[in-house]
């Protein structure tokens, strides 16, 4: 089932005569519950294309569709409520708020999200039930990504966003949290969407979309994706 | 070159910061300027006014008169420069109510005048001398014929020069006036030899000194020479000399509280600002260290901002506080309706210049030690990200109560913690503002409660009619009770060596009322003595009060009955039963009645009268003041809560946009961020106000006491004060919460998620 759809869709940034088309007239739709992974090279624009599915941005033309529901248009505080129910994201620099601890960064989605998740199972889910009232600084970069993901999932969105989740941290942390990713993802049916330049995530993707000069390059389905422990690294 | 260049570009990028900075330098160094410009201003230009008049030191007064003999026995005396036989009496002016305080000098060497326009004091002149500002107040021109009346007699003359006089510094017509009122009461020198040609008999009852010796110097000399002296005044018992003096030590005082208060307000904005925008150029810093600069170039270039704010902010302060001082010190301002003095100009002192390059400095080496701070460790460590300190837990969040709180107020808790520093500062600004809005308005709701208290409560009269030295108690009885008066004797006591005044009274038709410490009526009884509220700190009800007349050996034993607030004098009250009772010798000095001015005709025996109308319309200028000085109170409290809130709130803003960012893209809305920034200001605020007030009351209490102890104020503060100070420090709090919060709408969740933590 279709859950997003972009209908030419172009973003254009201005800074005085200067015109950067950042995405171009782009189409595409992606079904619910699989794995999609945006490549491309910096300054493709995978990113841009990130923020237009996320509601961090709106584009300067074209149509986006979520969920049956046209987010090109929305106000901001009709985005903010987009953001807070049917999007969740990674980032690869995790974003915490530093003065709260794991269990309140998570559960701070509470006072958004209508049917959030119990923040203390997700975070056992993730292996850092032990880490509850820690605070982020106290944290390693993959312990802080975990608390990213399960925020991300505790709002119980129905698309994942996640740009260069593995990103800053070294190969080996970044499999044990992109396969974390993955499983809960797949737990609990959820659409997740991954922007990289790791081709080796791509391999493991349900669907790779490539990007250049703001324009899908390609859209390719793999129909037997591999595992990450099948990745050579 | 390139850097200057960077050094104007930051400028701009932080102006709002850079702004405030100046503006809080401006004030700080402003208000401290301008109150050490007031006292000291006034303090040379009386001097030199002194000086120049040679105004005497000393004042001795026998009703009886001063001899020939008398003087010639003063002069010769060793220690004394100058002194010279002084008929000083106050006068009336024909067809007017008004009264004139007559100066005529036997030898004019000392209390002289400065002539303004007409001829110089000429002994063998016919003419009058008149003050300046009573001629303009009454349209009195050079060449005008001005008629005085004097115990019946009426003496005629030519106004022939315009005059300022030391002597009148303080222009009123007696212990009972404040303020200067040239509408009804002024001075005029004139020949005694015209004078007593007019009455007909030669009387000196004052003589004025011009000598370096101390008080009890003169006292011991006077004792020790045949010269018979009721009353010896040294010139810091003189309205003249002492009026002035108190508003230099007043001036002082105040140039040592507020201005602090600010100058450390404005040290600390500078501390807290310079350190966050040193922590958002970290990575700049970093990259010049990185490029080759060394440490010592890069220190001097953001030092400079330091010192340019510094330069800069200073030199508005000295214009801002000579500009305050411009107000106070000025014919037509604060000070000129009290002081009558022919120079105004204004002088900074010299500690204030040391006290400016220093702060300067401080505030050029507050910049160089904050970007030392980022500057430290190896380039590759300047170049990282400045971070804040790490959040540790605090002891509360074991609680059951923390775990129950909702996010924005453990955010909002934990924020204050961790940025101590910022949260100090706004409390700081908060209860600065608070202090000046409870001091400001205090010390108008205390003057006009103490105005009402002497119109409404004390003075029950219509009518104050002073009675001369030598008319007999008996003629002035008959005369209060022809008139439905009471009346009042006051006099000069000792009391070891503190001189102050006994009233007697008699107040059978409550023309006169005593109020206790809570401004409640008392009858007085005739079982004792009552002292006022200062005397009551060394004395009890029950004990007894030894005192003698002023210059007599005679001492009389009272018993204190009880203790009354004394709105002006300091004084021992009683009543004429009691005085008679312990055998105290008594002349009636004062007369109260309900009858008007006009219907009471002239008499040998009264020697002015006075309307209690005109006497609270000699306030009327002092309200006026009052008024603005309560407006600039009130300014300044906003001021000083606008800009150091919007400063820190703009820091702290910057400081977290990165959070603000994720709560945005984490799916809060603009409004629920907003609320929870704004939480934290009003939280603040309320501490604010919880200390603010208090210290407030303090402060006013400080005021009252070391402005205007000449008087017993009762502190007071209405619900109106109460109401406004917090309403207006909460309003202040929040609107620039407000705008500060606007900006979070701004935010670029994208740019603002860039980069590492």
């Amino acid at each position: 089932m279709k859950i997003v759809e972009f209908e030419n869709v172009t973003r254009i940034y201005t800074s005085g005569d200067h015109e950067l088309r950042a995405l171009d007239n782009v189409n595409m739709t992606l079904d619910e519950g699989k794995f999609v992974v945006i490549l491309g090279p910096s300054g493709a624009g995978k990113s841009t294309l990130l923020n237009m599915l996320g509601g961090l941005d709106s584009p300067t033309s074209g149509k986006i569709t979520v969920n049956g529901k046209d987010i090109s248009t929305l106000s901001s505080n009709e985005l903010a409520d987009y953001r807070a129910k049917t999007v969740g994201f990674v980032f690869q620099f995790y974003n915490l708020i530093p003065t709260l601890t794991v269990y309140e960064n998570v559960a701070l989605v509470n006072e958004i999200a209508s049917d959030a998740l119990d923040a203390k199972k997700i975070l056992a889910e993730v292996g850092l039930d032990d880490h509850l009232k820690n605070f982020p600084s106290e944290l390693s970069g993959g312990e802080q990504q975990r608390v990213s993901i399960a925020r991300a999932i505790a709002k119980n969105p129905k698309i994942l966003l996640c740009d260069e989740p593995t990103g800053a941290l070294d190969s080996e942390t970044g499999v044990i949290v992109l396969k974390l990713l993955l499983s809960m993802a797949r737990n609990y049916g959820k659409t997740i969407v991954i922007v990289t330049h790791n081709q080796n995530i791509a391999k493991m993707a349900d669907v790779v979309i490539r990007v250049k000069n703001g324009k899908i390059k390609s859209y390719e389905e793999q129909d037997n994706p591999m595992s990450a422990d099948e990745v050579e690294w | 070159m390139m850097l200057l260049r960077k050094l104007f570009r930051t400028a701009w990028k932080y102006k709002a910061q850079f702004l405030s900075m100046i503006i809080m330098i401006a004030i700080g160094t402003g208000v401290f300027v301008g109150f050490h410009i007031e006292w000291y201003s006034l303090d040379k230009n009386t001097s030199e006014f002194f000086e120049d008049t040679n105004y005497a030191d000393f004042r001795i007064y026998n009703e009886l008169g001063f001899t020939a003999e008398d003087i010639a026995v003063i002069i010769d005396i060793d220690g004394i420069d100058a002194s010279s036989r002084v008929l000083s009496v106050n006068v009336g002016v024909k067809n007017s109510e008004d009264a004139l305080s007559l100066f005529a000098p036997e030898d004019y060497t000392v209390s002289k005048m400065l002539v303004l326009e007409g001829i110089e004091y000429d002994k063998d002149s016919d003419g009058f001398w008149l003050s300046d500002k009573y001629a303009a107040a009454n349209g009195y021109k050079l060449g005008d014929t001005l008629i005085l009346t004097y115990r019946g007699i009426q003496i005629e003359g030519e106004i022939v020069a315009l005059i300022k006089s030391a002597e009148y510094t303080v222009c009123v017509a007696d212990g009972n006036q404040l303020m200067p009122d040239y509408d009804n009461f002024g001075f005029v020198y004139a020949s005694p030899d015209k004078i007593f040609n007019a009455l007909g008999i030669e009387y000196y009852p004052q003589i004025n000194i011009k000598s370096d010796l101390s008080k009890a110097e003169m006292e011991s000399v006077l004792n020790d020479s045949p010269v018979k002296t009721t009353l010896l005044l040294s010139k810091d018992e003189h309205m003249a000399y002492a009026g002035p003096q108190s508003e230099i030590e007043e001036g002082q005082t105040m140039g040592s509280i507020l201005p602090v208060l600010f100058l450390a307000i404005a040290i600390l904005t500078m501390v807290t600002t310079m350190h966050r925008i040193a922590a958002n150029e970290k990575t700049q810093i970093g990259t010049l260290k990185a490029l080759g600069f060394r440490d010592r170039k890069i220190l001097m270039h953001y030092s400079s901002y330091g010192l340019a704010l510094g330069i800069i902010g200073s030199a508005l302060g000295i214009l801002l506080g000579f500009g305050i001082a411009g107000l106070i010190i000025n014919p037509k301002g604060m000070m000129g309706t009290y002081l009558d003095m022919p120079s105004w100009k204004l002088y900074i002192p010299g500690f204030c210049t040391v006290i400016l390059i220093l702060t300067v400095l401080f505030l050029t080496l507050i910049a160089f030690l904050s970007v030392r701070k980022m500057l430290k460790g190896t380039a590759a460590d300047a170049l990282r990200p400045y971070t804040p300190k790490a959040m540790k837990a605090m002891k509360i969040e074991n609680t059951r109560l923390w775990q129950m709180l909702p996010f924005g107020t453990k955010w909002n808790m934990r924020d204050l913690v961790r940025h101590k520093a910022r949260s100090f500062m706004t409390l700081f600004g908060i209860v600065g503002c608070m202090l000046l809005l409870v001091g400001g308005l205090g010390m108008k709701d205390t003057m006009d409660r103490f105005l009402s208290l002497i119109n409404e409560s004390v003075n029950n009269y219509a009518t104050r009619i002073n009675i001369t030295e030598n008319a007999n108690n008996e003629d002035t009885v008959s005369f209060a009770k022809e008139h439905n008066g009471d009346w009042l004797a006051a006099s000069s006591i000792k009391i070891g060596d503190n001189a102050l005044t006994l009233e007697i009274y008699d107040v059978e038709h409550d023309k006169i009322r005593f109020i206790d410490e809570d401004n409640n009526f008392v009858d007085i009884g005739d079982e004792g003595a009552y002292i006022c509220l200062r005397l009551a700190d060394d004395y009890k009800i029950g004990d007894t009060i030894e005192f003698s007349p002023y210059g007599e050996e005679e001492t009389y034993t009272v018993k204190v009955a009880g203790v009354l607030r004394s709105v002006m004098t300091e004084n021992i009250t009683m009543t004429k039963e009691y005085a008679e009772s312990v055998g105290i010798p008594y002349h009636i000095s004062a007369v109260f009645t309900d009858e008007s001015i006009s219907d009471i005709a002239d008499a040998e025996f009264i020697s002015g009268k006075q309307s209690k109308v005109a006497l609270m319309e000699s306030y009327d200028s002092f309200m006026e003041i009052m008024n603005i000085m309560v407006w600039v109170f009130v300014l300044g409290a906003i001021v000083l809560g606008t800009v150091v809130l919007y400063n820190l709130g703009v820091m702290s803003y910057v400081e977290r946009s990165r959070e603000l960012a994720t709560l945005k893209v984490v799916g809060f809305r603009d409004r629920h961020i907003g609320k929870i920034l704004i939480s934290q200001n009003i939280w603040l605020t309320f501490l604010g106000v919880l200390i603010g007030l208090p210290g407030g009351i303090f402060v006013l209490h400080v005021l009252i006491t070391s402005l205007v102890s000449e008087y017993e104020l009762k502190l007071t503060l209405g619900l109106l004060t109460y109401s406004v100070s917090i309403l207006l420090t909460f309003g202040v709090s929040f609107v620039v919460g407000l705008f500060v919060t606007r900006k979070n709408k701004k935010i670029d969740m994208v740019e603002a998620l860039k980069g590492a933590e």
